[in-house]
């Protein structure tokens, strides 16, 4: 027995990890959609451990100048901050792709109910720890976002009593109590994870639709004892989705900071360093925006002077039609065209999203009349729900012969594919949020279109074929195998050169974040290699890709 | 390698590979949990033996799944040596030794000395170093008469408006005694060039009253500098303030209530070296109750304001903020 393999029996069995209620996975999940979980906890983590080393620098009596400091002083003090800002974005924007691809996929319904409950849930805490870590830095964009959150809490009479104990003194430049509820509500985060972690370990991956269309989608012991065991397979898996994260959070960020004088519109979404203290007088030459994971809601408060109002449409509503859509949403379907309503809020919600964060960003704090928010809304709604009326579901059988696509579907489709190629080109004349709102549920309902059609038209002649693995997949897998592990000698050849440069590059100063951008390309390669080793030693030839 | 005699003549059967697999194989083929399914075996035939060995045994050689994992161990190892320097984070940068001003030679962006001689009299571009800490801005000026000649800045008092205390300003060093350094950080608000910068003498004219920023003069600053009587002017365009570069950097206009911190220079005149020594006057960072500063520049030198400069400092010169005008 070779060493590696009595090391790793040592652990399997001093841990258990075969009798862990880690659920096993089939051939075909081993794609990216289906591990977009793994990607937000693995921001998480990494977002976690860069804000312990950062809590062992940070004085909350200080705030600006110990983050001035951390960036000017501290050895790699820039490569943490920044990555620490981008692990927190990465896990919102990967939070809402989790969040919306199981929407559209349905896995809120039974028995996932409460698992998505608690993931809306996470959401939210997520989006207030960051805001509140953002407000950490105390640069004039961070004060004026607090006192813009602080104007909407203080606007309802009822609710001041908040803000002593949220924010504390910050105004004097005490950073005590949002530093202590920021590492409160990242403890909240951690613990709901767990639950949120076992409770879909428990119930399984979502099963593939060909399987399973109808709620409860869940695997039975059955079937699920012949799928692949969570150890080593699952574990090679996740650990390269988990470093490839790493290395993109550590790489992009680092870059960015190179990029020195960006236009105000890309500011919010570019730019990792701090503007300058709201004392400096070098602060009323700044345009301010809050941070751009609230610039939807900070648009939605120029709608309205009516604070209730405005957190109605802006907060409670989305986020209890979140919350309550499993109870909402009875039907037992999981294919979302047989779930028309829901798939249409779906995207509007995602239209809205990006148009108004845009919006905040184009315009930020400029108060909208009624009309104009008509004109920029309706559109997206007419689109969504012409497109949604007229799409036929068509399902894919298994000994389909020919192609199903009705004369009908083809023109509409045609006519879709039109519009929204025609719309594209109106957003690269003229970015305009009308124009951006009428391009994404288009370019949406373009490709739902287009992945529902296309089956019929590339699969129909094939389907004579049966799924016994061929002689010649065998053989072309076999060359790419090849072919990785090439690539896999290469990328080893590649990371050791940097890593042998990155023992130079100096720890403070301008060059100092080249660190981060090399050791993301390290992580990256090993994320790489490692999902390389998994495609060479896992891979069968007769696994699909769903 | 298995081999068997015969003869003199060895033959070989089995390669250790092949046989460590059979042997894997017919333990798995036992094993009850992967009980290999003789009936199915019949029914399905080749097929099914195939896809039972890639399944329970795995199709890649031993050798070859060592080979890369080798490499996948191999690129781990190369993270962890990627991550070793990163783990100076810990260590805590040591800024508190500073307990003094250092001695810091100016020198240029290769890093020779600059010779005081080559200094231009009344140079708009912005002309800095960083001094005592890093991220402190101090001007460097050669100061001239209205008609481009290098003038002798005599020693002067100055008095600071804020508290009516007096300190005595040393006066220009160089050739012509006409080298002077003020801190560049606005006394106000901390403003910093280019907001705050020299104006020479061909800039202090009402044609200025309409420049855009950052080099604005307002009517005050003109007005004051007549009656002062002096050609060129230190402004910060932030809110106003105006300082006699002549005599100490000594306030003309508000809303600034101290004069710019002086940055001792000496001129070695055997090389033509400047040196710049520390700072007289309030310290660069207002503290203390009602923003009094304290009377002690070295006030200036604690660690959370930077790390020192060391014993040489760079003079650069990020703009001339007439150009757009
Ligand atoms: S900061 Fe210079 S005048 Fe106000």
């Amino acid at each position: 027995m070779s060493v590696t393999k009595k090391v790793s029996d040592w652990f399997m069995e001093r841990l258990g990890l075969n009798d862990l209620p880690f659920f096993k996975t089939p051939d075909y999940m081993y794609h990216a959609s289906e591990w977009l979980g793994a990607l937000v906890a693995a921001a998480f983590f990494y977002t976690v451990i860069s804000g312990l080393i950062l809590l062992l620098y940070y004085n909350p009596d200080q705030g600006y100048s110990s983050t001035e400091f951390i960036i000017n002083s501290v050895p790699y003090g820039s490569v943490v901050l920044y990555s620490h800002l981008y692990g927190a974005y990465a896990m919102i924007i990967l939070a809402y792709v989790h969040m919306f691809r199981n929407y559209f996929v349905g896995a809120y319904k039974k028995p996932r109910e409460l698992l998505w409950i608690i993931g809306v849930l996470m959401l939210v805490l997520v989006l207030g720890a960051s805001f509140l870590g953002y407000s950490l830095i105390g640069d004039v964009l961070a004060t004026s976002a607090v006192d813009v959150g602080a104007g909407i809490i203080s606007s309802i009479p009822q609710l001041t009593f908040l803000l002593p104990i949220l924010f504390g003194n910050y105004d004097s430049g005490q950073f005590g109590r949002v530093l202590a509820w920021h590492i409160i509500l990242v403890a909240l985060i951690g613990l709901l994870f767990v639950f949120h972690f076992f409770m879909a370990e428990h119930y399984g991956m979502m099963p593939s639709r060909k399987v399973k269309s109808k709620a409860p989608a869940v695997y039975t012991k059955e079937e699920w004892s012949k799928f692949n065991p969570w150890w080593p397979r699952n574990f090679v898996y996740m650990f390269s989705l988990i470093f490839l994260t790493w290395g993109f959070i550590l790489a992009i960020p680092n870059a960015l900071a190179y990029l020195n004088g960006l236009p105000q519109q890309f500011n919010p979404f570019l730019n990792p360093k701090p503007a300058p203290s709201p004392s400096s007088p070098l602060a009323a030459h700044v345009t301010t925006y809050p941070p751009w994971f609230f610039l939807f809601v900070y648009k939605i408060a120029d709608f309205t002077s009516d604070v209730v109002i405005f957190l109605l449409i802006g907060v409670i509503i989305p986020l209890l039609y979140l919350i309550l859509v499993p109870f909402l949403d009875r039907t037992e379907y999981l294919h979302p065209m047989k779930r028309k309503v829901f798939l249409g809020f779906g995207i509007l919600m995602i239209t809205y999203l990006i148009q108004t964060t845009i919006w905040g960003d184009l315009s930020p704090g400029i108060p909208v009349p009624i009309t104009q928010q008509i004109e920029v809304y309706l559109p997206p709604a007419i689109i969504t729900a012409i497109g949604l009326a007229f799409f036929k579901y068509v399902k894919i059988g298994n000994n389909m012969k020919k192609a199903q696509m009705t004369p009908l579907n083809a023109i509409l489709f045609t006519v879709i594919a039109l519009l929204m190629a025609g719309s594209l080109i109106a957003v690269l004349n003229e970015p305009s949020i009308l124009t951006i709102g009428i391009f994404i549920p288009l370019l949406i309902l373009f490709f739902g279109g287009a992945k529902l059609l296309t089956p019929p038209i590339f699969k129909a002649d094939q389907s004579a074929v049966t799924p016994s693995v061929s002689q010649e997949s065998v053989m072309s897998l076999e060359r790419k195998k090849k072919m990785a592990q090439v690539i896999m000698v290469i990328l080893l050849i590649f990371a050791a050169i940097l890593a042998g440069t990155i023992w130079t590059i100096p720890a403070t100063g301008y060059v100092s974040n080249m660190f981060g951008v090399d050791l993301g390309l390290i992580f990256i390669m090993l994320g790489e290699s490692i999902s390389l080793y998994h495609y060479i030693v896992y891979k069968k030839p007769d696994e699909h890709e769903e | 390698m298995i081999k068997i005699k015969l003869g003199k003549n060895e033959k070989p059967i089995l390669n250790p590979e092949d046989f460590y697999f059979i042997q894997k194989l017919l333990r798995t083929m036992r094993n009850p949990k992967t009980k290999f399914n003789s009936k199915e075996f019949v029914k399905k035939g080749d097929d099914y033996l195939f896809n039972y060995v890639d399944k329970n045994v795995g199709g890649i050689d031993e050798g070859r799944r060592k080979f890369l994992k080798g490499l996948v161990i191999g690129i781990g190892v190369v993270t962890v040596a990627g991550i070793i320097p990163g783990l100076k984070v810990l260590v805590p940068p040591n800024v508190s030794a500073v307990s003094a001003f250092p001695k810091s030679l100016l020198v240029d962006s290769s890093g020779s000395p600059i010779a005081a001689s080559k200094i231009p009299v009344n140079s708009p571009i912005i002309t800095i170093y960083e001094y005592p800490l890093t991220g402190e801005p101090n001007f460097l000026l050669n100061l001239g008469d209205s008609s481009g000649n290098p003038v002798k800045v005599p020693a002067s008092t100055v008095t600071v408006p804020q508290t009516g205390d007096k300190y005595t300003f040393p006066g220009g060093v160089g050739p012509n005694n006409s080298i002077v350094s003020y801190s560049a950080i606005c006394q106000h608000l901390g403003c910093k060039p280019p907001y705050i910068h020299f104006y020479p003498p061909n800039y202090v004219n009402s044609a200025q009253l309409s420049a855009p920023e950052p080099d604005t003069l307002t009517a005050q600053a003109l007005a004051a500098a007549k009656s002062a009587n002096v050609p060129a002017l230190i402004h910060c365009d932030c809110h106003g303030s105006t300082y006699d570069p002549y005599h100490g950097a000594q306030p003309l206009t508000g809303p600034t209530v101290r004069p710019l911190p002086t940055t001792v220079l000496e001129w070695d005149s055997s090389t033509d070296y400047l040196y710049a020594l520390g700072s007289i006057g309030v310290a660069i960072y207002p503290e203390g109750a009602n923003g009094v500063p304290s009377k002690d520049p070295t006030a200036d030198l604690g660690s959370s304001f930077g790390s020192s400069v060391g014993d040489k400092t760079e003079v650069t010169q990020p703009e001339n903020p007439f150009t757009s005008s």
